[in-house]
């Protein structure tokens, strides 16, 4: 009996979803289990598993197809079987995927998605060297490099197939191409082979800290010369990052953004993380019995706490501004978008009635999220429906910048790293004091400068008296 | 000499007639009652107990395989079991008169020839002799075993009976306290205390073994005689064949001399029940009708073959008695044909599509175990209470026997786990035996004649290194040669060890294959060093039974490609007695193998690769002239089967490494170890044979050329083999060419490869390569330098794989696209 697979619905808010890339084709034969396709929502990468076993009797869409949500994508059967039966409603499709009807600009969420016509291999090779980016190297030539600090990026292969061997290291070696000994440490601890048996390849060099003391700049262009490397590749964008694309553009294209800095004292809440810290590292957790010393919050749950608690002080920042409808909404409830950054590209899951959430649930859910969105696991549904958004560059060393708003929200809080300051002390002298810096972008449509402003100190506040606020 | 024996054309085209003489079948027609006055009461009884003992052992085992069961006694046994049931009277008649001096040698369906050869012997022997022998055999182990019995047992005899039943029990149990330590099996008994030799799981495998051990007992004088027991079934089998050809060489009596003249001690014993497995072999899958056909057309003395009626103990006994007279008559060997019927199938699991129950229940009529003891009673010799007596001990010994053998304390198996090394340590001997015997060796010359010997003379002008002092290598009839080393080596061997043969193709007068023997003929008496028929397998499995039963054989096959024709010999026979026969037995065999060229496809293939791959063979090619005497020396001195590959190209090579040139005097060069021909730092070759010169040839031009420095080390042992040399040298030089003449597919040169990358890994700079031959037939010799590695391969091997030359020009491909397309197509 044929089956027809359907495109899901990955959570209420989705109504269409991109084939991202087929497994199969039609004619294949398939067991239960065994991957089809890969679909994409504007904010996540899903696979689609074979229900049965059989073959690829028909198959109704393209990659790169935005589908309706429920469509018969491919149907499952056997050979011969008729699938016309299956042909997904308004589609005029052959069963072999051409011709097949992609949704609507309307109904699709992602409109341009229909402009398929991006032709371009996967990863087009402009220099074509055959083995470009994987010049094996063996294991006597990798030895001989590690022993004399030798880059074997900048090392010239010689040997059958683009082989680095001795005698390239020996060349090397001879031109001068080696590390200081602490360059070549970084280098030797850096070393992590992904080849067979650990064999290490120039890919995995790529990753390494980069050699500071080679002797004479010259040498590197020279030796990079002779590597015959790929100047570049092209590779196709991906659907996720042609929605980050537009959403950025539409934020800074649509609205009014001005960003206010303002650095606080973050000794209060530095000194109260330490202190819980302390606590469990004595096992107090077991003790106290404190979900708070389960899982100590980080800076960055700290900061959410604070922006859910003070927001709802400013309701023009906890607001959506629609334009277009005419609507300046304002919530309730406060749904704090968390930015996290994927390998996939940003992601923004919501940690919605953060208001009514304590630090410890706030810190806990966060964390969930962003596991999620690492992993490519998450419901969209937990990815919409923010109310304001913490984006956070703390761990980048950035002193400040100017965050860009999540449409159609009014504004962002972004965080940078701690810096030691210097102000003047109490006895008249000078003190050093941690210092962290809040960028808050306001859609000056919706916010005025001034009341931004006030917003922004009344979180400095919250924040340097981050103990006192938690009693209140 | 043959050439005493002219081939006169007025005879041999002269018309004449060959007569054959009536070929005698159940002429023997008598009962118990007709040779009463012939045997004894207690003879009579004793041929009834033992058939009924055989009977009971094979049922038992019958009951265990199809249930599990014997009598109340759980057991399961997932061995073989190819058991006689219907056969006892051919069995127990055979060993009537057979002693401990006499030889058996079996098939897989030989429990019953085994039981009652023993229960034989044992009635021959003393208390004091038998003690000695359950004390010493493998340490008394067995006897051990049944030590909670001995005090029940009436006499040593009934001890010994006991003891043979247990030993073969627990063998086919798999215990380590079997006669083979469980290693053997059913198939593979054995007892040679008593003049028992290993069964053979092959069919018709014993034939030239057998052959072997009677060669082994008219050389040395020994007493006795030898029987190889096989079914009607091995009569299709090659190997049988070539060893009734041997067993009936002329030269037996027209060449050998003195008291060496006549025929072999040996009788072909042929227990014909009518199937060879499913086959039936009269009406069906053979043409003779009766095999005693066959035996009489060997020789003009018709072998005395005869069949005679193998389900009436007393026609045996009668053909025995006559047969032996033959033997020390020296009108041996002879064919002898017992007629008689298997009950059961093949083995437990043959469900008898092919024969009737009327078949089976019209020979229940004729089985012995019903018509001999009717016989006795209507003899009056015994009444039915003396027969119900035997019977019930018979049942209570085997019950006694399958008590001790399933016990897992009495009898336990071999533990892999806590000795790991239990198997490996019996796979070879090891052990360095100068000489079998303290006889004087038959020769003709004597060690202080010898100098007057034609080659003794000739190798006396040779100079024994290959260079004179200019450093200017000398033509080949100046110096000593690779061939010169053979003869020193075996020559040595023939005075220091009286039990030495030498034998195979065209050796004698003609000096065999390029001439490595001229002189011998000269040397040694005819039953020393003889011409064989040109059957290979019997050559080898002769060598086999010659050494399995206490003496020193070196057989030759005059090409490598002859070695498919001794296939089961080298690989079935030669290499598992050791082990298989827990490591009490010897295989002092050493086998010479001429690998060829110039003469084509089916005489110049290198087949190393085969017999090393087999394990229990050591497989040595030396390719230098010291390394031949050496090595062949070591083999000679020691214990084990060592197949010797020598190559044709290398016949006339003097010696190029030994700066002191070859000893005169014996000395040995270890199996195993690998000789470093030339140093270097760039890159290794390691060769096997004759490469070596193809090796050290590209070391030259790598070296005047390129200025690559190439170092040359040469295997000279394939098995075993120790790797310490190659991987110093590899660790120096991090690239290594391992080459050879073998076709290169599935070659061992793959097998030493794998071996250098595990445990050089790291210090390699390219792959592991390996340089053989083309994968396909062997071209003419104007052809042979497209086919057998040479000396530009290695460097275009090197430019290609490892390390490629600024210049140079490769002409063959070795390409990973070539390896593809080669490999794709099987070529």
């Amino acid at each position: 009996m044929a089956v027809a697979v359907i495109m899901p619905r990955q959570g209420q808010s989705v109504e269409s979803c991109i084939i991202g890339e087929w497994h199969v084709a039609k004619g294949d034969k398939v067991s239960a289990g065994d991957k089809l396709f890969t679909y994409e929502t504007d904010k996540a990468t899903f696979d689609e598993e074979a229900p049965a076993d059989g073959e690829i009797i028909a198959v109704f869409f393209e990659e790169g197809d935005d589908v309706p949500c429920l469509l018969n994508v491919l149907v499952i059967g056997e050979a011969g079987e008729s699938w016309e039966e299956f042909i997904p409603e308004g589609a005029t499709a052959d069963g072999a995927g051409a011709g097949a009807a992609a949704a609507t600009a309307e109904a699709a969420s992602v409109p341009e998605a229909a402009a398929k016509a991006e032709a371009a291999p996967a990863a087009t090779v402009v220099t074509a060297p055959s083995v470009a980016g994987e010049h094996p190297v063996s294991p006597r030539a990798k030895g001989l490099a590690a022993k004399h600090n030798v880059d074997l990026r900048l090392t010239a292969p010689t040997g059958p197939n683009g082989r680095i061997i001795e005698r390239d290291v020996e060349a090397a070696i001879d031109a001068g191409l080696v590390a200081t000994t602490a360059a070549g440490q970084d280098y030797a601890a850096g070393i992590a082979g992904s080849g067979i048996g650990g064999a290490v390849r120039v890919e995995d060099l790529s990753k390494l800290p980069e050699l500071q003391n080679l002797e004479g700049a010259a040498l590197v262009d020279q030796a990079v010369a002779g590597l015959d490397e790929v100047e570049y590749t092209d590779d196709k964008i991906t659907n996720i990052r042609k929605v980050i694309a537009r959403s950025m553009h539409a934020s800074l294209s649509e609205m009014a953004q001005l960003t206010l800095n303002a650095s606080f004292d973050a000794s209060n809440i530095l000194a109260w993380r330490n202190r819980l810290k302390a606590l469990k590292e004595k096992g107090m957790d077991e003790k106290l019995g404190l979900a708070i010393l389960q899982r100590v919050p980080t800076i960055n749950d700290i900061i959410l706490y604070a922006v859910s608690r003070t927001v709802k002080k400013y309701p023009d920042c906890n607001a959506h501004y629609l334009a277009d409808e005419n609507i300046f909404r304002h919530f309730n409830r406060v749904h704090l978008g968390v930015a996290v950054d994927t390998p996939r590209g940003l992601m923004v899951p919501v940690v919605r009635n953060a208001d009514l959430k304590s630090i410890s649930q706030i810190s806990a859910e966060a964390r969930d999220l962003a596991m999620q969105c690492m992993e490519g696991a998450i419901n969209p549904d937990k990815i919409s429906g923010s109310t304001i958004t913490i984006t956070n560059m703390g761990r980048s060393g950035i002193e400040s910048f100017t965050p860009v708003i999540n449409p159609p929200e009014t504004c962002i809080v972004g965080v940078s790293s701690t810096y030691e300051k210097v102000r003047s002390g109490k006895d008249g002298g000078i003190e050093l004091y941690p210092a962290m810096t809040i960028s808050l972008t306001i859609d000056h449509r919706a916010i005025d400068g001034a009341p931004g402003a006030v917003f922004l100190q009344a979180l400095v506040q919250t924040l340097e008296n981050f103990d006192l606020f938690l009693m209140g | 000499m043959t050439k005493s024996l002219p081939i006169n054309p007025e005879e041999a085209r002269a018309p004449r007639m060959i007569e054959l003489q009536d070929i005698p079948v159940n002429q023997y027609q008598k009962t118990v009652k007709d040779e009463k006055d012939n045997f004894t009461k207690e003879e009579f009884m004793n041929i009834y107990r033992d058939m009924r003992l055989i009977r009971e052992f094979e049922e038992m085992l019958m009951s265990i395989k199809t249930t599990n069961a014997y009598n109340g006694l759980e057991y399961n046994n997932p061995g073989p079991a190819h058991l006689s049931v219907g056969q006892e009277a051919a069995a127990v008649g055979q060993a009537f008169y057979l002693d401990k001096n006499d030889f058996i040698f079996g098939s897989h369906r030989s429990h019953g020839e085994v039981l009652a050869k023993a229960f034989s012997a044992i009635r021959k022997l003393d208390d004091a002799e038998l003690m000695e022998i359950m004390e010493s055999f493998m340490d008394g182990k067995q006897l051990k075993a049944i030590e909670s019995i001995r005090e029940n047992e009436e006499s040593v005899a009934e001890l010994a009976t006991s003891y043979i039943l247990y030993g073969i029990l627990a063998e086919i149990f798999a215990k380590e306290t079997g006669f083979n330590q469980g290693l053997g099996g059913s198939m593979h008994s054995y007892f040679t205390p008593l003049g028992i030799f290993p069964n053979n799981a092959i069919v018709g495998g014993s034939a030239d073994i057998a052959l072997g051990a009677a060669l082994y007992k008219k050389v040395n004088r020994q007493p006795g005689i030898v029987i190889g027991n096989f079914g009607d079934g091995s009569m299709g089998c090659g190997p049988v064949w070539e060893a009734l050809a041997m067993a009936t060489m002329d030269q037996y009596e027209t060449l050998w001399e003195g008291d060496m003249k006549g025929g072999l001690p040996l009788i072909f014993n042929i227990n014909n029940n009518h199937y060879g497995m499913g086959g039936q072999t009269r009406g069906e899958t053979m043409g003779y009708g009766n095999p005693a056909r066959i035996g009489a057309a060997c020789n003009p003395r018709q072998m005395h073959a005869e069949a005679v009626d193998g389900n009436n103990p007393l026609a045996v006994i009668d053909a025995y008695k006559r047969k032996m007279k033959n033997i020390e008559d020296k009108e041996g060997p002879i064919f002898l044909e017992l007629v008689t019927y298997r009950f059961f199938g093949h083995s437990p699991s043959d469900a008898d599509s092919y024969r009737t129950e009327e078949e089976k229940d019209a020979w229940r009529e004729h089985d012995p175990l019903k018509t001999y003891p009717e016989q006795l009673i209507e003899a009056g010799v015994a009444t039915q209470a003396e027969i119900d007596a035997i019977d019930e001990y018979v049942v209570k010994k085997i019950i006694q026997t399958v008590k001790l053998a399933i016990d897992p304390v009495i009898s336990p198996r071999m533990d892999l786990q806590a000795e790991p090394r239990a198997i490996e340590d019996l796979m070879f001997s090891n052990q360095k035996v100068a000489s079998f015997s303290d006889a004087e060796p038959d020769m003709l010359q004597t060690r202080e004649e010898l100098k007057d010997n034609v080659r003794v003379k000739q190798i006396a002008r040779r100079e024994r290194y290959a260079y004179d002092e200019d450093g200017k290598l000398l033509s080949p009839n100046r110096r000593y040669q690779f061939r010169d080393g053979i003869f020193e080596a075996v020559i040595e061997k023939f005075y220091e060890d009286p039990t030495l043969i030498a034998y195979g193709e065209d050796l004698r007068d003609w000096g065999g294959a390029y001439a490595a023997y001229r002189g011998l003929t000269e040397a040694v008496p005819y039953h020393r060093f003889f011409n064989s028929p040109i059957s290979e397998a019997a050559i080898v499995g002769s060598g086999i039974g010659y050494a399995m039963a206490g003496g020193r054989a070196l057989v030759e096959l005059m090409y490598c490609d002859f070695l498919g024709r001794a296939g089961d010999e080298v690989f079935n026979q030669l290499p598992k007695w050791q082990a298989m026969s827990g490591g009490y037995l010897k295989m002092p065999v050493v086998i010479r193998v001429s690998v060829g060229s110039k003469y084509g496809a089916q005489h110049s293939q290198d087949w190393t690769s085969l017999v090393a791959h087999i394990p229990g063979i050591k497989v040595v090619f030396p390719a230098t002239p010291y390394d031949v005497k050496g090595l062949l020396t070591s083999a000679l001195n020691g214990t084990d089967p060592v197949v010797v590959f020598e190559s044709q190209r290398l016949y006339d090579v003097g010696e190029q490494f030994v700066k002191e040139g070859v000893p005169a005097e014996p000395y040995e060069v270890t199996i195993g170890e690998p000789a470093m021909r030339r140093t270097g730092s760039d890159v290794t070759f390691l060769t096997i044979g004759a490469t070596l010169y193809r090796a050290l040839e590209a070391a030259d031009q790598l070296q005047a050329e390129y200025g690559i420095s190439a170092e040359v080390i040469d295997a000279r042992t394939l098995v075993p083999f120790n790797y310490d040399m190659v991987i110093e040298s590899v660790k120096k030089t991090g690239k290594i060419i391992v080459a050879g003449d073998a076709t290169a597919r599935g070659s061992y040169l793959n097998d030493l490869a794998q071996n250098i990358q595990n445990l050089a890994f790291d210090y390699l700079d390219a792959p592991v390569q390996i340089l053989g031959s083309r994968n396909w037939i062997t071209p003419a010799y104007e052809l042979e330098n497209d086919f057998f590695p040479q000396a530009d391969w290695f460097i275009d091997l090197y430019h290609q794989r490892i390390a490629p030359i600024a210049g140079y020009t490769p002409t063959h491909n070795f390409t990973d696209g070539e390896i593809r397309r080669r490999s794709t197509l099987g070529v």
